[in-house]
């Protein structure tokens, strides 16, 4: 269709919309680079030098460097798990017929419409009382009981589009359920593996409140969502320190944005549209 | 359940059915694999859910206290406390604003950016932006942009509104306000992309028959495209619904802690507040139950509001 005249006042909604997106995130950018006064006096005027002198403050005072070791190793270990546990779980009920696996499957599907927000408190008691309260590891284990229905309700479809004549000659050639499950579905779900992981790399690593509660304030553990609010309290009002610092926690995720983001883009958006 | 099960392919359609060898084949080495999941799922996920029933009905005034059954004495503390009013209102207050703006700018939004207007593509880029940052990010973005030295303040100032400047985020009457403007500010962008993405799903004719018709844009856009993806409107509505119900906490925690007094305390920070903060623990998991029931409602409203007409 033709964008005629009458299209002014939306052009003008959206790119001040746009406006209020950018204007944010390039003072967070510029600031990063001042210091507070400049900050305070010119706050859209550009940085006059490209000192990193705010990153390295930001880094050791909030112990940045660990904070992103941990949150690396947690976010790594459950996307590991995920695939552990949901790959099996999709192979198992794209491939049987039965009621059971119907049932099971309606269940996962179910599971978006529970906030994990709700259960924070029960959950820090069951961390409790498996003793792996203050861990890093209880989150490995937790993470992805989150991730499980988005996970299991991807990687169903994309393995139900695998021909069931695949599995037959295999098994002719004496391949055991393992085989198929390696050698056949595995290979052929490869992109829906991707979103999985996309998806979950995603919330895994800005995940805030569980780790907050359940890994707790010590710098030895804390994941860098975590580490990082505690800016504010510990430079009082460094803008150029707290902006600095985070920035540095969005790297991981901007690059990987930048080299993905077609694919990011669709499974962000298939992530959605499954719930 | 049928607006949530997936659209591609899958649940909603029955399987094909197999021949009788096939489907022997495809049962060998079944459902057995999918326990670990279930029971992970079951553990960490539904156990914790159904605990919080339980703890609602305890008396349990401290992790280190003595814990009693309280039956449904916890209601009606709850129901007595002005605090928990004040929490009620501002969720309302939160959902009835954030909502509607949100779903209805993000759908005229997804449907400019469906039309490929020149730009379209820088803008989906930004627009995705918010959907990438962590909440503690946003948070710390906004705490930079609203605090008395901040972004708003200085832009006031530089074009001589000076006494139009405040202390948002500590003033009673802007607090709440703030998060609103949180949840606006990240939430419309990505949402039109969903929506965007759906639109151009909509085959071209359907939009141009209409305008031969002498429609215009405004109308192409309500009367024709939205009661195509009026179930999806919905199922995206439900979703922001529960976001927004339970997801404030954390922006409530990073950004005014409730504070001043309760005026931006809402209900999903309550429950967090009176479990690790003034750790009133039956209090706590009781608002939960109410915050669970309420979210419950919610989305049954919301389906009926969205259900197909046609």
């Amino acid at each position: 269709m033709k964008l005629g005249k009458s299209w002014l006042p939306a052009h003008v909604l959206v790119w001040t919309y746009v406006v209020l997106l950018v204007v944010p995130l390039y003072y967070f950018l510029a600031s990063a680079f001042k210091t507070n006064e400049e900050i305070f006096g010119s706050p859209f005027a550009p940085p006059s030098s490209l000192d990193p002198g705010n990153f390295s403050t930001a880094f050791q005072r909030a112990d940045l460097g660990l904070a992103v070791v941990n949150s690396g190793l947690v976010t790594a270990c459950s996307l590991i798990l995920t695939l552990a546990l949901a790959i099996p779980a999709a192979f198992a009920l794209a491939r049987s017929t039965g009621r059971a696996a119907a049932a099971l499957e309606k269940v996962f599907s179910l599971g978006f419409l529970i906030p994990t927000f709700a259960a924070l408190f029960p959950t820090f008691l069951l961390a409790a009382a498996t003793g792996l309260f203050h861990t890093r590891t209880f989150m490995v284990l937790f993470l992805p009981a989150t991730a499980m229905p988005l996970s299991v309700v991807i990687l169903v479809q994309f393995m139900r589009t695998v021909p069931a004549e695949m599995e037959e000659a295999a098994r002719i050639d004496g391949a055991s359920t393992f085989a198929v499950l390696r050698h056949i579905y595995t290979p052929m779900c490869l992109p829906g593996i991707a979103t999985v992981l996309l998806l979950n790399f995603l919330t895994f690593w800005n995940e805030y409140l569980y780790s907050l509660v359940i890994i707790g304030p010590d710098p030895a553990q804390r994941t860098v969502q975590v580490a990082l609010p505690t800016l504010k309290a510990i430079t009082g009002t460094d803008y150029g320190v707290l902006t600095a610092g985070t920035i540095l926690t969005l790297v991981p995720v901007w690059i990987v944005y930048t080299v993905l983001q077609k694919r990011m883009q669709r499974a962000l958006i298939s992530g959605a549209v499954k719930m | 359940m049928t607006t949530l099960t997936p659209t591609r392919g899958g649940t909603a359609l029955p399987p094909p059915v197999p021949s009788p060898s096939a489907a022997r084949r495809r049962r060998e080495g079944g459902t057995i694999l999918a326990v670990p999941a279930l029971v992970w799922y079951l553990v960490f996920m539904v156990g914790p859910m159904a605990a919080i029933f339980v703890v609602a009905a305890l008396h349990w005034p401290g992790m280190l206290q003595p814990v009693t059954f309280a039956g449904l004495g916890n209601v009606r503390t709850v129901l007595d406390d002005p605090v928990f009013w004040e929490a009620v209102r501002n969720t309302a207050v939160q959902l009835a604003v954030a909502l509607p703006v949100m779903i209805t700018c993000a759908y005229m939004l997804g449907y400019y950016v469906a039309q490929r207007p020149p730009g379209h593509r820088v803008v989906r880029y930004l627009l995705f932006v918010p959907g990438l940052i962590s909440t503690p990010a946003k948070a710390m973005v906004f705490y930079a942009a609203l605090s008395p030295d901040g972004l708003a303040n200085g832009a006031l100032k530089a074009v001589g509104l000076g006494s139009l400047t405040d202390a948002w985020l500590a003033s009673p009457s802007t607090a709440l306000g703030c998060l609103i403007a949180l949840d606006l500010w990240s939430g419309i962008g990505f949402t039109a992309v969903l929506f965007a993405a759906r639109l151009s799903s909509v085959p071209d004719e359907v939009g141009e028959a209409a305008q031969l018709d002498g429609a215009g844009h405004w109308r192409t856009m309500w009367r024709i495209h939205f009661p195509v993806i009026r179930d999806y409107v919905g199922v995206v509505t439900m979703l922001q619904f529960l976001w927004t119900l339970f997801g404030s906490a954390q922006h409530v925690l990073l950004l005014t802690q409730g504070g001043p007094g309760a005026s931006s305390t809402t209900l999903s920070f309550l429950v967090y507040q009176k479990a690790f903060i003034a750790a009133d623990l039956g209090y706590s998991q009781t608002v939960g139950v109410f915050l669970f029931l309420i979210g419950l409602v919610g989305l049954l409203l919301i389906r009926r509001s969205f259900r197909q007409t046609h």
